[in-house]
C-alpha cells in the first residue's frame, strides 16, 4: 500500500535537502581551496585550469549525469562501488555539477582583488593562517554568491539525479524526479503541490543566504 | 653622532623578467637610518617600485643582501592602499592579526594611530567609504600601528590636491621625528621631497646613480641625467675659461656668455654647468650682479601663484620661477630680451663625459 501523500511529501522533501546539502557541504569543502588557489596563485597551466572550471560551469547536468552513470554501471571504473540508483550517485553527480560553479565564483571573487592585495597583508606582518582567515572575510559576499548559485543549481536540477537515481520510490526520489514523474502521468495536481514545496524551499534558502549577505554590507 | 643604520642593501641585483622584456636593478650601498627619511626619485620605470618592494622583503634579489638590524617590524605602504573590509578601527586591527600583544596593547595603539593621522572621528567607518586622501591616511596609521622600525611608503601623496599632499606630508614628517622610524619614499613630487628628505637618492634606469644628503644631491648632482631628475633643469655645455672673475673661474658658454662658478675645475675642461630654477635670476636693465648674458623671453606661464619664464641664452632653454603679481612678473612678455644672473655658489659643474 503506498504511503499518504503528505507523509510521502515530507519524506521525498527531507530526502531532497540531505542529498542537496550534502552536495553543497562537499562542493564548498573542495572547491573553496581550489578557487582560493586559482585566483591567488599564478602557475604553470592556470589558465587551462580555469578554462575547464569555466566549461564545468555551463555543462549540461543530464551530460554530468551520464557521466557519472557510465562510471558507476556494474562494467564502469567505479562498477564496484555499486553506488548507482543510490543517494551517494544523486550527490556524487550534484558535487559535480556545484563544484564549478563554486570554484569559478571563487576565483572570480578573489581576481576582483587589487593585485597586490596579498603583499599589502604580508607587508604587515600578518601570518599565513591569518592571511587566510582574512582573505575570506574580504571575499565573503562572492562566497555567498557562490552557495547560492550552487545551492540553486542542484536544487533545481532533474536531469542527472534521475539518470543515476532511478526515482525510486522510497529511497532515491526527490521532489524534482517526483513533479517530473507526476507530470508525465497527468497528475498535475500533485506535480503543482511538489513544484510550490520546491520552489518555497529555494526561496527560504536563498531568503536566508541574501540576509546573511546583506547583513555583511553594514 | 649619525643616526644608527636599521636597514642595509649592498651590492644589490635584481632581475626581472615578462614578456615585454627583462628589466635589472642594481644599488651598491642604500642605507636607511633611524629618525630619517630616504627620499628615492626617479622617472617612470626606473625601478623605484621595485626597490622598494625588494628592500620589504616581497622580491628576492638575483644577488647582495638587504640586511634588517632593527628591532621592529620592516613594513611597506602601497601606492593603492586597499581597504579591507570592515571599519577604519578594523582595519588598523588587522596589523595585530596573530600579534600576541594583550588587547588594551592593541586598543591603545590602534587608538593612538588614528589620532596621529586625524582620522579617529572615521574609526566606525566603513572603510570602503573613505575618499582617497582618508584611505592613505589609514594606510599609514594601519602601518604606524605596528610601531615599525623601517616603514617604506611607494608614492603616499599621489592622487591627492596640493592641500591633502600639504597637510599629510606635515603629519607624515611628524609622525617620523615622534618615533624614530627610518623612512623610505618614493614620489615624483619634488616639492615633497625638499620638504620630507633628509637624504635622496636617484635611480638612472635601474641603476642607483647616486644617494646623499638632500641638499648635497639637490645642489650638487653627479651627472646631467641626475640633475634633470632632481630639478636642476637649467643645462648648458661649456668650456672653463683660463681668466678669472676675482677667485672665481669661469665658464664659457658662449662668446657673450660667461659663468663664474665658486667650484674648481682645471682651464680647459669641458663641462655641463647646472643651475636651478629658482637660483637663476631675471631682470630687464643690465645692472645685474653675478651677469650670465641676456637671453630672450620664450615663454611666460601663469598658474596664479607661480610665473615660470622660459628663456633662450646662448641657444639653450633657462627657465626660472617669479612671484605671480609681484613686479617683473606683471610686466615680462615673450620676445623680450632679458639679463640673466646667478650666484657662483649656485653654478654646479659636472664634468661632460661625453667628448
Amino acid at each position: 500500500m503506498n504511503p499518504p501523500f503528505d507523509a510521502m511529501l515530507i519524506e521525498i522533501t527531507a530526502r531532497t535537502l540531505a542529498v542537496c546539502l550534502s552536495a553543497l557541504a562537499i562542493s564548498l569543502a573542495v572547491g573553496l581551496p581550489i578557487g582560493i588557489a586559482l585566483g591567488s596563485r599564478r602557475f604553470k597551466g592556470r589558465v587551462a585550469a580555469v578554462s575547464l572550471i569555466n566549461t564545468g560551469m555551463g555543462a549540461p547536468p543530464i551530460v554530468v549525469g551520464l557521466i557519472v552513470y557510465l562510471a558507476l554501471q556494474r562494467s564502469g571504473p567505479f562498477g564496484g562501488l555499486s553506488w548507482l540508483y543510490s543517494l551517494e550517485a544523486m550527490v556524487l553527480a550534484q558535487v559535480l555539477i556545484a563544484l564549478p560553479l563554486v570554484v569559478g565564483i571563487t576565483l572570480a571573487a578573489v581576481g576582483s582583488l587589487d593585485d597586490d592585495w596579498e603583499l599589502q597583508v604580508r607587508t604587515l606582518g600578518v601570518p599565513k593562517r591569518w592571511r587566510l582567515w582574512l582573505l575570506v572575510r574580504e571575499i565573503r559576499l562572492g562566497l555567498l554568491a557562490a552557495v547560492i548559485t550552487a545551492l540553486g543549481g542542484i536544487l533545481s536540477e532533474v536531469g542527472a539525479v534521475m539518470a543515476v537515481g532511478g526515482n525510486l520510490e522510497g529511497e532515491t526520489r526527490v521532489l524534482t524526479t517526483a513533479i517530473l514523474m507526476h507530470t508525465q502521468m497527468g497528475q498535475l495536481e500533485e506535480a503543482l503541490g511538489l513544484a510550490t514545496i520546491l520552489v518555497g524551499l529555494m526561496l527560504i534558502l536563498a531568503g536566508l543566504l541574501t540576509a546573511v549577505q546583506q547583513s555583511g554590507r553594514t | 653622532m649619525s643616526n644608527p643604520t636599521l636597514l642595509s642593501a649592498r651590492d644589490l641585483r635584481v632581475e626581472l623578467r615578462s614578456r615585454r622584456g627583462s628589466f635589472q636593478l642594481t644599488a651598491d650601498a642604500l642605507d636607511l637610518r633611524g629618525r630619517e627619511a630616504l627620499v628615492i626619485l626617479g622617472a617612470n620605470g626606473s625601478g623605484k617600485s621595485t626597490l622598494m618592494r625588494t628592500l620589504a622583503g616581497l622580491e628576492h634579489p638575483d644577488g647582495g643582501t638587504v640586511v634588517s638590524v632593527a628591532t621592529g617590524p620592516v613594513t611597506m605602504v602601497f601606492q593603492r592602499p586597499a581597504p579591507f573590509a570592515g571599519s577604519v578601527a578594523h582595519n588598523v586591527r588587522v596589523s595585530f592579526l596573530g600579534s600576541k600583544r594583550s588587547s588594551v596593547d592593541r586598543r591603545v595603539r590602534v587608538e593612538e594611530a588614528l589620532e596621529r593621522f586625524k582620522i579617529d572621528h572615521l574609526a566606525e567607518h566603513r572603510a570602503a567609504t573613505l575618499s582617497g586622501g582618508e584611505l592613505r591616511r589609514l594606510a599609514l596609521a594601519r602601518a604606524f600601528a605596528l610601531h615599525p622600525a623601517v616603514l617604506l611608503l611607494d608614492e603616499p601623496f599621489a592622487g591627492l590636491d596640493a592641500d591633502g599632499q600639504a597637510a599629510l606630508s606635515l603629519d607624515l614628517r611628524r609622525a617620523i621625528s615622534d618615533t624614530g622610524v627610518a623612512v623610505a619614499m618614493v614620489t615624483h613630487d619634488m616639492r615633497r621631497a625638499m620638504l620630507l628628505a633628509d637624504r635622496i637618492a636617484v635611480l638612472i634606469d635601474g641603476k642607483l646613480a647616486q644617494i646623499g644628503l638632500r641638499d648635497d644631491v639637490l645642489e650638487r648632482p653627479a651627472t646631467p641625467e641626475i640633475a634633470q631628475v632632481v630639478g636642476m633643469t637649467n643645462l648648458a655645455r661649456g668650456v672653463v675659461s683660463a681668466d678669472l672673475r676675482g677667485d672665481l673661474a669661469l665658464v664659457e658658454v658662449g662668446p657673450e656668455h660667461r659663468v663664474a662658478t665658486q667650484a674648481e675645475c682645471p682651464p680647459g675642461t669641458r663641462v655641463w654647468i647646472g643651475i636651478r630654477p629658482e637660483h637663476l635670476k631675471v631682470d630687464v636693465g643690465r645692472g645685474t650682479v653675478d651677469p650670465i648674458g641676456k637671453g630672450v623671453v620664450r615663454g611666460v606661464v601663469n598658474d596664479g601663484v607661480t610665473v615660470t619664464v622660459r628663456v633662450d641664452w646662448a641657444g639653450t632653454e633657462l627657465r626660472t620661477f617669479l612671484m605671480a603679481g609681484r613686479g617683473l612678473a606683471r610686466s615680462l612678455e615673450v620676445g623680450a630680451e632679458v639679463s640673466l644672473s646667478a650666484s657662483p655658489e649656485h653654478v654646479h659643474l659636472i664634468p661632460d663625459r661625453s667628448v
